[in-house]
């Protein structure tokens, strides 16, 4: 039985400490959500972050949707991932292919077909979307799936998500803290790094199997839709706050989990109180797009309030 | 001339080739240590693309390049490369001190920290541009010619002896200028060599002993007394149908257009 | 396979996809000129909420008026791609945002929340969720006549914009500081490129869907431009990809599976985008001008050629009517061994005795032009370039093999007809060449 079933959104919170501090032998659907969540979350914000300064934001949505063949890929050599949980081999494996294939055959298309770069990056990943879609569709016998990748299924997470996804985090925050200088140097001024003899290409593919891996993650937790809100929304909400790189970094981090914590509780809430099943993914992205938007408001606001106090204090009293 | 240790920069043969319009063509020259080197020539010339192709930031089509006789990737930690301001989003949350002590990440290697000792000399290289009040001032807040100051004083971090610097004095005022003129002198005295790609005829022979001047071939390299002549400009900066001709022929074939 | 084009039921779908297609692949070339198919992306996700959105107003107000739906859809889907248009504007403009960061925080945005109310519609009005649905990967096969007449008048008026325009958009395009100096109104014609960008997206994601659409415009239109000699051949190779496109994707997407033995139907949207890689493929190898096969074969002649140069000139150092053992020539190899058998046969040396050749009259005069052009070169490099003499040789070898005629006329006029090199030796003048 599921301890949360018909709690709103205040008592989501009551139960979910309750159970923290109790440490009961079996967990909730809604804690291995939480956990998935949180996990996800942080890791695309810790990637997301350097993406935004880079301004790749494009080319991880082109890896969303390239991952795809790179999961029917994996799942051709292992037999495994396609259907119910990933193993970790297969998710490195299917990371690896992905990046490759994608940057490969864009390098071949700018290269040898002397293609103009954003074409060549559109054709590629919505080919390789293409035949990823077409291919899961015969596999899997279902004509449905295509949309069931997109909408994600948030329900059907297993405790061995939670291993996979801390996993890929722990990952990624190793790689990121070991080679911080690099991937700010990379990100910064890849002219100066090359010269110093610090290779770009290497840090390039290296953020981009990160990439590959996290969206992976993300991926199957909550679908396509959320895969480029994660990488992009907690890293715009955090530079709306900071100017400095160690804090923006840890606030976007800290907005994901909020973000994945307030979801979970709002669908929930939202289950309970009006019957309303949503998908938990969608919930996260509309609240990333509000709490980003709610910031700018309140942000201008500020500003002119700011600037109707000045300007009431240089007109002279008489 | 190969493997001669006493020439800074030994440049083979040297063809650059993009699918932009900037190419270079079967370059060759050789300049001594301890030279004030400037790289002069009209829009399109190839300069910029002299200074990625030398510095190993882009794949040469041909030809070899050597920094005191040994190639780039043994003396790397020997040459400094100060890019064109525009080339960097200074949108990027850092501060001045965090840009400057990115000159030493090259020679720390991976996986090591910045010490104490490089803090320190991060620290001495902004008083000596004039910017240690500046330390901790956000990049997006900086002028044109601070931020080109602070360009300078990351290379200075480099401890190279080679620089290589990509139009540094465009946008900046004459102040700054000078000032910098008067940095890159010092270097020069300590017996570093540098090279400059330079867009203002008018303070050529004033800044640089030895000069490069090229319009996709090398038009000629020298004392600045000898190369900075009416005769030589004219070349440079006429318009060489001949050779834009015979490079695009060149690159049409071996790449199989019509 | 043309029974799709005839026959009353699969006629509407098929039409109407081809004419989807159209007028996505003529927009198209447009994206793939100003280099923003990236924008495209953004656009179509950014559609998808106004889809969803109209199915809610009428599952809530009108439930009962189906057959308005599919033309509602297209008005909600235009709102949406356009709010989408000016946000990402707004983004960029005043919260100074980076341009891919805007894009992407829209695309994933509207798309989030559109997803966010289809996933509650999925439940509460299954029949108008099913219909939204369609719009993720497209599905022809639900159209009917009437929807192919709506959608035929749309891709009119696209059809009818650019025709219309073409002179602007071709000058706005190729050159806008001189469109700027000549009063032309740069701006208006932006806005209606976006204009019909949004329109095209709208159109086309009724059969292509929101996930592929931005494919669709770029796909063709890059296949096009392997072919394009100017701005309207490059539409109309695009627009005729487009359809083919169009017609392939609907056909395959029935008979694949069908083939297979499935009972299930493939979405149309990743089948007509495949259909047009392939076509695009099909450029990227085989088009004459550019195509990777025969840049190729060119790139080995050019090869050839040079080795024939080199060797004839070989032949020639060697004096007047000299035979020479082909085991003396520098290089020996079986590979040159071979290349002589066939300079023979092509008439450029002759064989008197086993393994010993010479030069024919014609390989003579051939190896006299090649000596010509680098001579010449030579002296150009010295005189106008200022090259030292030691240096010249290496490029000139490169050289004597590219110089065109009408190059080679410039150089002795521009040099005064010289005779001799730089190393003194002498340049084989013209009349003894021709």
């Amino acid at each position: 039985m599921n301890p949360y079933t018909g709690t709103d959104f205040f008592s989501f919170f009551g139960v979910l400490f309750s159970r923290l501090f109790s440490w009961s032998s079996s967990i909730a659907t809604d804690e291995i959500q939480l956990l998935v969540l949180i996990g996800v979350g942080l890791s695309s914000a810790l990637i997301g972050t350097f993406l935004v300064l880079k301004q790749m934001t494009m080319l991880a949505n082109s890896l969303s949707h390239t991952l795809l063949l790179g999961i029917v890929a994996a799942y051709l050599i292992t037999g495994s991932g396609l259907v119910g949980s990933l193993g970790l081999t297969s998710l490195l494996i299917a990371s690896l292919i992905t990046a490759l294939c994608t940057s490969l055959l864009t390098q071949f298309l700018t290269g040898s077909g002397k293609l103009q770069e954003d074409a060549s990056i559109g054709i590629v990943f919505t080919t390789l979307f293409a035949i990823g879609v077409v291919l899961v569709t015969l596999f899997t016998r279902n004509a449905h799936i295509g949309t069931e990748m997109v909408m994600g299924n948030s329900d059907a997470l297993h405790v061995d998500d939670i291993w996979l996804t801390y996993a890929v985090l722990l990952l990624n925050g190793a790689l990121i803290t070991l080679f911080f200088k690099e991937f700010k140097i990379t990100a910064f001024d890849p002219g100066l790094a090359r010269s110093s003899g610090i290779s770009t290409n290497f840090f390039n593919y290296l953020l981009m199997i990160l990439i590959a891996l996290t969206a992976i993650v993300v991926f199957r937790a909550v679908g396509l839709v959320l895969v480029l809100a994660f990488f992009v929304g907690p890293p715009l909400i955090a530079r709306e706050l900071t100017h400095r790189l160690a804090p923006l970094l840890f606030i976007s981090m800290g907005t994901a989990a909020v973000c994945a914590l307030l979801s979970v509780a709002l669908s929930r809430h939202v289950l309970t109180v009006y019957q309303a099943p949503f998908s938990t993914g969608a919930i996260l992205v509309t609240l990333i797009g509000l709490f980003y938007f709610t910031l700018i408001l309140i942000k201008r606001l500020y500003k002119r309030g700011l600037m109707k106090k000045s300007v009431s204090v240089t007109i002279p009293n008489n | 001339m190969n493997g001669n240790p006493s020439s800074a920069l030994c440049i083979n043969h040297l063809t650059v080739n993009y699918d932009t319009r900037s190419v270079l063509w079967d370059l060759s020259f050789e300049v001594p240590s301890g030279r004030f080197v400037g790289i002069i020539g009209p829009n399109g010339a190839g300069k910029s693309s002299l200074i990625k192709a030398v510095l190993n930031l882009v794949e040469p089509l041909s030809g070899s390049i050597e920094f005191f006789g040994k190639p780039f990737k043994e003396v790397s930690h020997r040459i400094a490369y100060v890019p064109q301001r525009s080339s960097v989003d200074w949108d990027f949350p850092i501060t001045a001190f965090d840009l400057v002590l990115m000159g030493r990440y090259g020679k720390l290697g991976v996986l090591k920290w910045p010490r104490a000792a490089d803090r320190a000399a991060a620290r001495r290289a902004l008083e000596m541009v004039g910017m240690d009040h500046l330390a901790h001032r956000q990049i997006s807040q900086l002028s044109g010619g601070e931020q080109q100051r602070l360009f300078i004083a990351r290379a200075l971090l480099q401890e190279a002896d080679i620089y290589f610097m990509d139009e540094p004095f465009i946008g900046v005022d004459m102040a700054t200028e000078k000032a910098i003129v008067g940095l890159l002198d010092l270097l020069r005295k300590e017996g570093k060599t540098l090279f400059v790609v330079h867009h203002d005829l008018n303070t050529v022979e004033q800044y640089f002993d030895f000069l490069i001047l090229l319009n996709t071939s090398l038009i000629a390299t020298g004392a600045t007394s000898e190369v900075f002549t009416p005769e030589l400009i004219r070349r440079a900066y006429g318009k060489n149908f001949l050779i834009d001709e015979a490079a695009r022929l060149s690159k049409n074939k071996t790449s199989g257009m019509r | 396979m043309l029974r799709y084009l005839t026959d009353p039921i699969l006629q509407a779908p098929t039409i109407g996809c081809m004419l989807m297609c159209l007028s996505a692949s003529l927009v198209g070339v447009l994206v793939f000129i100003r280099k923003r198919s990236l924008i495209g992306e953004a656009l179509s996700h950014a559609a998808y909420p106004g889809v969803v959105l109209t199915a809610l107003f009428f599952a809530l107000f009108f439930p009962e008026q189906q057959e308005a739906l599919p033309f509602a859809f297209l008005v909600g889907a235009f709102l949406s791609a356009l709010g989408g248009l000016f946000l990402i504007d707004w983004l960029q403009r005043v919260a100074k945002i980076k341009n891919d960061a805007a894009l992407s925080l829209v695309l994933a945005l509207f798309f989030g929340v559109g997803i966010l109310i289809a996933s509650r519609m999925q439940i509460t009005h299954a029949l108008f969720y099913q219909q939204i649905q369609v719009f993720l990967y497209g599905q022809a096969a639900t159209m009917l006549d009437v929807h192919v007449i709506i959608y035929a008048l749309l891709a009119m008026v696209t059809v009818c914009t650019t025709f219309l325009l073409y002179r602007l958009l071709l000058i706005v395009n190729f050159d806008r500081e001189f469109a700027t100096v000549t009063k032309i109104w740069v701006k208006g014609i932006d806005a209606i490129f976006f204009f019909l960008l949004v329109l095209s997206i709208v159109i086309g994601i009724r059969s292509v869907g929101v996930v592929l659409m931005s494919g669709m415009l770029i796909v063709p239109a890059a296949a096009a431009r392997f072919f394009a000699r100017g701005l309207a051949s490059f539409f109309c190779i695009s627009a005729f990809f487009g359809l083919i496109s169009g017609f392939l994707g609907n056909y395959l997407s029935v008979e694949l599976p069908r083939f297979y033995g499935l009972s299930l139907s493939l979405p149309t949207g990743p089948m007509i985008l495949l259909s047009s890689v392939l076509i695009f493929l099909f450029a990227l190898f085989f088009s004459k001008e550019r195509g990777l096969v025969r840049r190729y074969v060119r790139i080995f002649r050019f090869k050839q050629q040079c080795l024939t140069d080199n060797v004839l000139k070989a032949l020639w150092k060697r004096g007047e009517g000299a035979e020479v053992a082909l085991t003396e020539l520098q290089g020996f190899s079986w590979r040159l061994t071979i290349l002589l058998r066939k300079l023979r046969y092509q008439g450029w040396v002759v064989s008197a005795k086993p393994g010993h050749y010479r030069l024919s009259a014609d390989g003579w005069l051939r190896a006299l032009r090649i000596v010509r052009l680098h001579r010449l070169w030579e002296v150009y490099l010295v005189t106008h370039l200022g090259q030292g003499k030691d240096r010249v040789h290496r490029n000139a070898e490169e050289i004597e093999h590219i110089l065109t005629p009408e190059l080679e006329q410039e150089l002795t006029e521009l040099l005064q007809d010289p005779k001799q090199d730089p190393h003194d030796q002498p340049i084989p003048g013209r009349p003894e060449v021709r």
